[in-house]
């Protein structure tokens, strides 16, 4: 059989591949785009960041309804419809499914639907309905993603142990549901069910939740998820799992002690595994590293010199956008252009109510690596558009090199936080200073001005906050 | 398009054109290799980028070029130039501000640029220089660093502006007359050889140039010593005889370099002042905590130390992968500056070759080499009888400045324990 030639082949189709096939045809190489999913698009568009966030829109409206009953409009109880909802939120994946369809066509790039399996550093074999078809390439994208982690004990082969993306189907609102692990991902999807009326517990073996982020910006979605959630047990580990009829008989191992308890439905959001195994890897020269990420350098090339991987399979931090970049890096770095990805800013949002963004360098980060930093910060409670929102359980912070002044990094967490820290991100990667912000006029009244006002605390001269101490 | 001279390497900012293998008019296709730069001790090819029919050779053979510097303009012709009129404003936007940042006259990061060296960014929390992505960009694509460049706005953010002004400083410097980099050897120069005989005379290529120089450096400022010893590698060659066949059935080639180099590994982990550097001018040694060693490779143009990085980590399979890749790149002198710097121990195993005890000398800014003879058999007396074993000749050069004899003794020592007691574990592990 005539094999394929391409002068690039990418596999896999999320944010990763998908942006690297469709960058790589703009600049006039021939692209084959190879995926096991009929939909392209990946784990982001199909069960990640897309049906995730509608749900959380939609279920969000249930608790302003709720709140707002306190300032005199009222509503009534919600009618939720399952199956609409549902639908609603498919009908969204299948749009944006059907645009990346259409872009691909327009842009000349060969999708092939199957698995993909490398037999050298130069020829792909992909499994596909009609039988195998041979891809003789010169360079290759490896862009295969991740899936959720489901540590043996876990994995009954009962539809009632989810993960993430059996979450996402909403197959039932279960009366109780025991998440296990509080990332970001637990979080989300424990507050849409929360919302949608199940009773529900997280455990979390770690002494808190979201661990990694600094913890000013944690504390306002603990004490929602305080009143929402029946409760949080930290420093609690989930030794066991059984089915026991219809429900979910779970172990949980707690200062020694072990208990049993059951639960309708459980969700396990312990992490993420690279899609490395069966991808024919050890037919190249692709290393990987201890916890099986693909090992890449700045310009995302593996230790085969024919051979890129982006995006959640080649590790750091497991988000669409960075693959988006890391795609284009690639690709620049195929295409002999100068590019690498010292230096690129990546924001990170989680979508919880409210919800956290950041961008640039943490407290955390910057304590653990020693960097002298002041960290300006602007509670939300002095902001008069936080006050007309009835959202005042915000805080703006920034982190500022204190010779230059520069901004080394931007936090958030309040409502629509993910929305405002992409003025921290331009701020951050283009060098600004506090100063450049504090001197840039925000609009009035908006949530924007926390990040001037907070700059301005910084040299004392916030109108809304108390004088600066002089020491 | 222009074809124009690469990133060389870190702090590498000049090469000198070796060959050019076109000529105008030609026509040339993507990755065909146009031009040959050569660099310290490597002859690095340029590639084509794209292909298309070559316009005009700025340069020729002999030429001092800098970093970003325009070598080759290539007209496109077909799909290419299509794509290009697809989108021709984002592509003159993009062109202009190279251009704008870049005059016909070459660039030099040379130190006596004025207001080139003075500066050097230095951040006390690590991040880079401030700079918006568009600029960063365009020193990316001209291999500029950006921690040279003073940056005039506030919190010292670099402008546009301020890169053009640091190029055409740079320019200004390149345009004066650059001061004579080395003064030339006093050898025998006048001597007409020809009164007794027919002769021939070549020009020294600049690869054995700056070999020539390199060793008088290390041999005029480091006192040398050499420790000589033997070790005993009749266990050692019995399992290479016994792994090799195992070695070719997975694709490669057991050779005794890499038992060597892990061995010298361990060695030098045990006694890390062998890994180390002295900083004459601070009176500092630094002690690196990786393992990169250099093994000497005779090629047709003279000798190239190419640089094999985490010995330690690595297994004995994968060090013989890549050695054998390596050396054979060396030989066809396709390896890059990068793969020529940071090595931190060399071995020089003449064993290939023949021979026995030598003097190496070190390869500096390192402080000590190993020099390899070629095993013997030789009679050896233990427990007061005689036997015949396989005797390696070893011979360790070190920078007595930094290393003492008593050191130099241990450590031949433990190098002959490791040889003498190789594991065979390490030769049953495949991971790449
Ligand atoms: C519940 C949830 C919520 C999330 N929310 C967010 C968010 O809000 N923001 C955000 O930035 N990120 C979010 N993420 C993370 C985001 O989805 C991932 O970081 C992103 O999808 C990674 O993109 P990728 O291109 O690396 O791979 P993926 O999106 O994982 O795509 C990989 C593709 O490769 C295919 N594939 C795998 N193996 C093969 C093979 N052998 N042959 C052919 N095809 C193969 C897969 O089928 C898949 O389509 C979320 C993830 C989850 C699970």
């Amino acid at each position: 059989m005539e094999a394929i030639k391409a002068e690039i082949v990418v596999v896999g189709a999320g944010p990763g591949g998908y942006v690297a096939a469709f960058y790589a045809a703009d600049k006039g190489k021939k692209v084959v785009l190879v995926d096991r999913d009929k939909r392209l698009g990946g784990v982001c568009l199909n069960a990640g960041c897309i049906p995730s966030k509608a749900l959380l829109h939609a279920t969000g409206m249930i608790r302003e309804a709720e709140a707002s009953q306190a300032r005199g409009i009222s509503f009534g109880a919600p009618k939720i419809q399952l199956d609409k909802l549902r639908a609603w939120k498919d009908s969204v994946l299948d749009k944006l499914g059907q645009g990346l369809s259409g872009l691909s066509q327009k842009r000349g790039v060969q999708v092939l639907q199957g698995r993909g399996h490398f037999e050298d550093s130069q020829n792909l074999r992909v499994e596909t309905s009609e039988g195998q078809k041979f891809v003789h390439f010169e360079k290759a994208i490896i862009a295969v993603g991740s899936r959720p982690a489901m540590p043996a004990a876990f994995d009954l082969g009962n539809p009632r142990v989810m993960t993430s993306t059996e979450a996402l189907e909403l197959e039932e609102i279960p009366r109780n549901l025991l998440v296990v692990g509080g990332g970001y991902i637990g979080m989300e999807l424990g507050t849409v069910y929360a919302t949608l009326g199940s009773s529900v517990a997280m455990v979390e073996a770690l002494s808190s939740t979201l661990v990694g982020i600094d913890s000013d910006l944690v504390r306002p979605v603990m004490r929602f998820a305080e009143k929402a959630f029946k409760e949080i047990r930290l420093n609690t580990k989930v030794v066991k799992m059984a089915t026991s009829g219809k429900q979910i008989k779970v172990t949980l191992a707690v200062d020694g002690k072990q208990i049993e308890e059951s639960y309708d439905r459980v969700l396990v959001s312990v992490g993420r595994a690279p899609n490395c195994k069966d991808l024919g890897l050890e037919n190249t020269k692709v290393t990987l590293d201890d916890k099986g990420f693909v090992q890449v350098n700045a310009q995302r090339q593996t230790a085969d010199p024919n051979i890129y991987a982006i995006g959640d399979v080649a590790g750091g931090a497991l988000l669409a956008h960075k693959a988006s970049k890391e795609a284009k890096i690639a690709v620049e770095a195929i295409a002999g252009e100068a590019s690498s990805f010292d230096g690129v800013v990546i924001p990170a949002v989680v979508f919880t109510d409210p919800e956290v963004a950041w961008c640039g360098l943490t407290e955390v980060e910057a304590k653990e690596k020693g960097i002298k930093v002041e960290v300006a910060r602007f509670p939300w409670a002095a902001s008069g558009r936080a006050l007309t929102l009835d959202r005042t359980d915000g805080l703006t912070k920034l982190i500022i090199e204190p010779e230059t002044e520069r901004l080394l990094g931007v936090g958030i967490v309040g409502h629509g936080a993910g929305e405002l820290i992409g003025e921290g991100v331009l701020a951050v990667q283009m060098g600004a200073t506090a100063r450049d912000i504090a001197e840039s006029v925000h609009p009035h009244p908006t949530l924007s001005e926390t990040l001037m006002e907070c700059a301005e605390a910084f040299y004392g001269t916030s109108p809304h906050t108390a004088p600066r101490k002089k020491s | 398009m222009d074809i124009r001279v690469p990133r060389l390497a870190e702090g590498v900012e000049s090469a000198t054109v070796a060959n050019i293998l076109v000529a105008e008019g030609a026509t040339i296709e993507r990755d065909q290799v146009v031009l040959e730069l050569e660099t310290e001790k490597a002859v690095g090819p340029i590639p084509s980028p794209g292909a298309g029919k070559v316009a005009k050779i700025h340069v020729k053979s002999g030429d001092q070029v800098q970093v970003g510097q325009v070598l080759i303009s290539v007209t496109v012709e077909g799909a290419a130039d299509q794509a290009k009129k697809e989108e021709p404003a984002r592509a003159s936007v993009k062109s202009s501000a190279i251009a704008a940042a870049q005059a016909a006259a070459p660039v030099r990061e040379n130190a006596a640029a004025p207001g080139a060296d003075a500066h050097r960014y230095e951040s006390r929390s690590g991040f880079p220089p401030p700079a918006a992505p568009s600029v960063r960009k365009i020193a990316q694509e001209l291999g500029i660093d950006l921690t040279r460049v003073k940056g005039s706005e506030r919190g010292g953010r670099i402008a546009l502006q301020d890169l053009k002004a640091y190029i055409a400083a740079l320019q200004e410097a390149a345009a004066a007359p650059a001061p004579s980099r080395e003064t030339p050897p006093p050898a025998a120069k006048g001597v007409d050889f020809s009164k007794w005989g027919p002769v021939e005379k070549k020009r020294m290529s600049a690869l054995r140039r700056t070999v020539a120089q390199r060793m008088v450096e290390s041999w005029t400022t480091i006192p040398h010593i050499t420790q000589m010893d033997e070790a005993d590698i009749t266990n050692l060659l019995a399992l290479m005889k016994k792994y090799g066949p195992r070695f070719e059935k997975k694709g490669t080639h057991l050779t005794f370099t890499p038992l060597a180099m892990k061995a010298a590994a361990a060695a030098l982990k045990k006694y890390p002042i062998f890994n180390s550097s002295f900083d004459e001018a601070t009176g500092e040694i630094i002690y690196k905590r990786y393992y990169h060693l250099g093994v000497a490779v005779d090629t047709d143009a003279g000798l190239i130390v190419p640089v094999v990085r985490d010995v330690d980590q690595k297994t004995i399979f994968s060090l013989s992968l890549e050695l054998n890749t390596l050396v054979e790149r060396t030989r066809q002198r396709k390896v890059s500056l990068e793969e020529l710097q940071g090595g931190t121990f060399s071995i020089s195993n003449q064993g290939g070759i023949g021979g026995g005890h030598f003097t190496p000398i070190v390869n500096k800014p390192e402080v000590a080499v190993l020099g390899l003879g070629r095993a013997a058999l030789k009679p050896l007396v233990k427990d007061k009888k005689t036997e015949t074993r396989m005797m390696l000749p070893l011979a360790l050069s070190y920078d007595h400045r930094v290393i003492d004899g008593a050191n130099a003794v241990r450590f031949v020592r433990e190098l002959i324990q490791a040889l003498e007691n190789f594991s065979e574990n390490e030769l049953k592990e495949w991971r790449g």
